[in-house]
């Protein structure tokens, strides 16, 4: 019996891959830039992966594919969209998480998932690159700085400036003016990443805010994203440490679903608890996740108590006593 | 003809409605009547000897037309604007205009301005439906209407030729509402796509020539109830213009099947008869009020109906997992209407997609992984 199976994620300008084995650890993972359209970057994901794992392709007994170029994918067994599967990454890796941020290199989603970790609303950007990897890219190479600082730069912004236009080319027009009337790089990079948050929080507005939040994504690797987005939210963001990931991940468990079952395959309590201890001491389900593992009660969406005296206060004492 | 030159032939008519009228035109030698939708009786324009025929969003871009409407228009009221200032309704002897909402009055404003040769003909729809009033006013209406036919092709429309044609009309929505039937017991496969080109053809052909082909279609579906493996979806909303092809041919490829539907060129042209006996005209008020009865129209109000219920049991009765609602960008009636429905879906804990749709189109690809996404929430629900 083959005992592992993969996730691929193939981007618009990435391509992830992750490689599980049957207890749903993962046993090597890889991200590859590039050659979405030629379909390089995702050739190299899927060696580098193999490579590590020191497995072949005939070894996996399901591969499951998932974003813009799933179907393109001769290796793949099935398709999932890359809402289902980030869903199902995140809540792996954020167990608990109820509302999943997602940016990537040309499209934003926000997923709000159910108690039973299950997509249960999800948008889109729609219309045009606004608030998505591509918006920064583009407003970077205005401002001259290279994407990897840009993060950096941004977090030393100290006046609040506006750029109102979600159009990424209008958005560099009023960037290009902003540097012409002297306002410093830093608060205009800002000004950019404000506007990212906007985006983001109206695309959240539109599935319904609820937490805990996790940020996957390429853009989750930005810091400056993460505290403007998490500043509109007003609440915090769990980050995974591998972020580009879990659209990858989430195919991979899957086609782990998939293939469990079609082999009968029944873990064993042995391994289910060292599978738990494992994720204990990782303080997630993956190696090195740097989110919080307990489901963490925003202190702004904690419910209130009762106010004293009132009709749920007495309710609520009637039924304690029941 | 087999069954699928009747389709091709549909689809045919369906795609090009002008040069169908043009080509009608010239071999009958009688006149054309376009009328706007939702709610023009087809059968008077018939029983006057003319070829009805509800006119059709055209797939070219806006070009002239920016200039006589605003963008915010919706896509249907811009391009008929648009096909008249480009001289695409020349074929057309006359046009009318029945008042369903404030878009569509000022398309018929920009027309009338741009088609000062045409002649064109207004009638007074009553909004409210529930009223003492409601009957006896589209009754004075419907006859005025009549009136103004009359004298546009100067002579009289009998009763009993009106009489026939509702005998007709009635004839050809019976036959469309058996093709309902079948696709939905699994009797007849017939593709979203498929069942827009029969209806957006009944709204354009000949009704005899329409009802002659449709009788040879729906005798050619003699299948047993087949086995489908696909999610059942209800279509709803899109009420003037017919959404794109490939929209619905999208929709299906992400494995779905297209059960029912409530779009204006789908069930809700074909809901609803006239009485064959009485005062033709009478019979006529009668078949406006039972229309929205039948299938709820958010341009029309009504207290004691619910759109969202209608839908609710319609998709019960369809077995359907879930529904997508398509919403021309801009069009208020639907647009304000809208979040009564998600409650009650959402209340009701039955999984919708709302897709806005464009006359410019739409990123296709985009779209695609929404459809995908929703159709595989259906099933993870379903199987969880
Ligand atoms: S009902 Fe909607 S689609 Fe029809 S004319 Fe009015 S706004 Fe346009």
């Amino acid at each position: 019996m083959k005992r592992h199976v993969m996730g691929i994620d193939f981007g618009s300008t990435t391509a992830k891959c992750v490689i599980l084995d049957m207890k749903g650890n993962i046993v090597a993972d890889s991200v590859a830039h590039m050659g979405a359209v030629s379909g390089e970057g995702v050739k190299a994901a899927i060696r580098d992966t193999l490579d590590k794992a020191g497995l072949e392709q005939a070894d996996m007994g399901r591969t499951v594919s998932t974003g813009y170029g799933r179907r393109m994918l001769d290796e793949a067994d099935k398709n999932y969209t890359e809402i289902t599967c980030h869903a199902r990454g995140a809540v792996a890796m954020v167990p608990g998480a109820r509302l999943v941020i997602d940016i990537g290199g040309q499209d934003s989603k926000v997923i709000s998932v159910d108690s039973n970790g299950l997509v249960a609303q999800f948008a889109m950007n729609d219309r045009c690159a606004a608030g998505t990897g591509k918006f920064l890219e583009v407003l970077a190479r205005a401002v001259e700085i290279d994407l990897e600082s840009l993060g950096d730069t941004a977090l030393e912004a100290k006046e609040k400036l506006k750029i109102s236009s979600m159009c990424a080319t209008f958005a560099e027009t009023e960037v290009i003016s902003l540097l012409a009337e002297g306002y410093a790089k830093t608060d205009v990079l800002g000004a950019v990443h404000a506007a990212i948050a906007a985006r983001t929080l109206g695309l959240v507005g539109r599935v319904g805010k609820n937490g805990p939040v996790v940020m996957t994504g390429g853009v989750a690797k930005n810091p400056a994203a993460v505290k403007y987005i998490q500043d509109a939210l007003g609440m915090p963001l769990h980050l995974p440490h591998k972020p580009q990931i879990a659209g990858a991940l989430g195919a991979a468990l899957l086609g782990l679903d998939d293939y469990r079952k079609q082999t009968a395959y029944v873990i064993s309590e042995e391994e289910d608890m060292a599978h738990e201890d494992q994720m204990a001491q990782d303080k997630a389900c993956i190696p090195g996740c740097r989110g919080t593992p307990e489901l963490v009660v925003d202190p702004a969406e904690a419910k209130p108590a009762p106010r004293k005296g009132g009709l749920k206060s007495i309710l609520s004492t009637l039924q304690d006593n029941l | 003809m087999d069954r699928s030159d009747i389709i091709a032939r549909f689809a045919e008519v369906a795609q090009d409605p002008l040069a169908y009228a043009a080509a009608w035109k010239a071999r009958t030698g009688k006149q054309v009547i376009g009328s706007f939708p939702m709610n023009f009786p087809g059968e008077l324009a018939h029983a006057a000897d003319t070829l009805p025929m509800i006119l059709q969003e055209s797939d070219e871009a806006i070009t002239v037309g920016h200039g006589v409407l605003f963008p915010f228009y919706c896509g249907y009221t811009r391009s008929m604007v648009d096909q008249a200032a480009s001289g695409k309704f020349d074929v057309l002897d006359a046009i009318m205009f029945g008042d369903h909402c404030v878009q569509l009055l000022g398309a018929a404003d920009a027309i009338r301005m741009k088609l000062t040769d045409t002649r064109v003909i207004f009638f007074q729809l009553i909004s409210s439906m529930c009223d003492p009033w409601t009957q006896g006013r589209s009754e004075e209406s419907f006859g005025k209407l009549r009136d103004e036919l009359e004298d546009f092709i100067g002579a009289k429309v009998s009763d009993a030729a009106l009489h026939a044609s509702i005998r007709l009309f009635n004839k050809n929505r019976a036959l469309i509402r058996k093709l309902y039937e079948m696709r939905k017991a699994g009797t007849a496969a017939i593709r979203a796509v498929e069942m827009q080109h029969v209806v957006k053809s009944s709204m354009i052909m000949d009704k005899a020539e329409h009802t002659d082909l449709l009788q040879e279609l729906v005798a050619s579906y003699t299948d047993a109830p087949a086995a489908d493996r696909n999610v059942r979806l209800h279509l709803s909303g899109h009420f003037c213009q017919a959404p794109k092809p490939e929209l619905l041919n999208m929709i299906e490829s992400c494995g779905v099947t297209v059960v029912g539907d409530d779009l204006y060129h789908g069930f809700r042209y074909i809901s609803t008869d006239v009485p064959e006996t009485g005062d033709p005209v009478a019979g006529l008020a009668r078949w406006y009020m039972d229309r929205n009865t039948g299938v709820p129209c958010p341009t029309r109000v009504q207290n004691n109906v619910d759109w969202e219920a209608y839908l609710l049991d319609a998709m019960r009765e369809e077995k359907a997992d879930g529904m997508i609602v398509l919403m021309a960008k801009f069009c208020e009636p639907h647009m304000y209407y809208y979040p009564e429905v998600k409650e009650a879906f959402e209340g009701a804990g039955v999984p919708h997609l709302l897709i806005e749709t464009e006359h410019e189109g739409m990123a296709m690809e985009g779209l695609k992984t929404r459809v995908e996404t929703f159709v595989e929430i259906v099933k993870r629900r379903e199987a969880a």
